[in-house]
């Protein structure tokens, strides 16, 4: 007997190994039974992943809390129209970040029209300019790199990346989706979002190296 | 000739080992000689290392959760 969102004790009858079962196969079990251990596991496997997607894209703490909650709403009353054409996350992470922009198009914090495609860290010769080596930060032992502070300057230089930059970046790099994976979640041509990939990450080295390197003075 | 500019816009496929034979031996050899190019190199992987890290971070407290289930509860019907 489990308690479940509702506070209703579970069934009697042995429950499936939800841990171990396929998005789409929670899908097709909840749609058929309505079981809302199967939604429970559902929200277990993306509250977490949702919400950093969210918060990502607004860099809003409510914003994404509201979106969370828009998001298994919406599960709970269109679950039957996912038709399992795509991956199951690849359709979720696609809704939300729907709901994200609408968001931030809502508070007018949306900023498509900001470009790094001319971020390059050479100068006009092709030349690295001299003070990357004098900076090198990647020896630093992890205790520091990996430190609550240094985590909080990471994701503080993560977020100064312009939107279409950001969501690329993070669905990529931090979440680990294949190129083709972060093509249909955001409906890009994979050269599309591997050149967008390639600005986020210069500008995100060139930041680091200027964090780490005050952080260290 | 092969300059500092090849080697970041090629870095991508570089770390991903999808350079061609030829393009991977000539960025090599400059590599060898740059230490620019290689401080560069080195700081772009582990970069990517360190914000590979924020998948680990949950932003999501308790109160998050708390207030996500009460909403679920009133959505849900039960069986």
């Amino acid at each position: 007997m489990i308690d479940t969102i509702t506070g209703q004790r579970g069934k009697e009858t042995s429950p499936p190994d939800l841990v171990n079962t396929t998005d789409e196969k929670l899908i097709e079990l909840f749609v058929s039974s309505n079981d809302e251990r199967v939604f429970e596991e559902i929200v277990n496997r993306y509250t977490n992943k949702i919400y950093r997607l969210a918060f990502r894209i607004t860099r809003d703490h409510h914003s994404a809390e509201e979106v969370l909650q828009e998001i298994f709403i919406t599960l709970i009353n269109k679950i039957d129209t996912f038709r399992g054409g795509s991956k199951f996350s690849s359709w979720l992470y696609r809704v939300t970040a729907n709901a994200s922009y609408m968001h931030l198009r809502a508070e007018k914090k949306y900023e498509s029209d900001v470009s790094l495609e001319d971020y390059v860290p050479y100068d006009e010769n092709g030349t690295l300019m001299g003070r990357i080596k004098a900076n090198d930060w990647s020896e630093r032992p992890d205790k520091a790199l990996l430190s609550k502070e240094a985590m909080e300057i990471i994701e503080k230089a993560v977020n100064e990346l312009p939107e279409p930059y950001r969501v690329v970046f993070h669905l990529r790099d931090v979440e680990g989706f294949s190129n083709e994976e972060v093509s249909e979640v955001l409906g890009l041509s994979v050269p599309a979002l591997k050149s967008r990939l390639h600005r986020a990450r210069l500008f995100l080295r060139d930041k680091l190296s200027d964090y780490f390197y005050e952080w260290s003075k | 000739m092969v300059m500092c500019k090849d080697v970041v816009e090629n870095i991508m496929e570089y770390i991903d080992a999808e350079l061609d034979d030829k393009t991977l031996e000539e960025l090599e050899k400059h590599l060898d000689e740059c230490p620019e190019c290689q401080a560069f190199v080195r700081t772009y992987k582990k970069m990517l290392e360190l914000t590979g890290k924020l998948r680990e971070r949950t932003f999501v407290t308790p109160d998050i959760r708390q207030r996500l289930k009460e909403l679920l509860k009133s959505k849900l019907k039960p069986n």
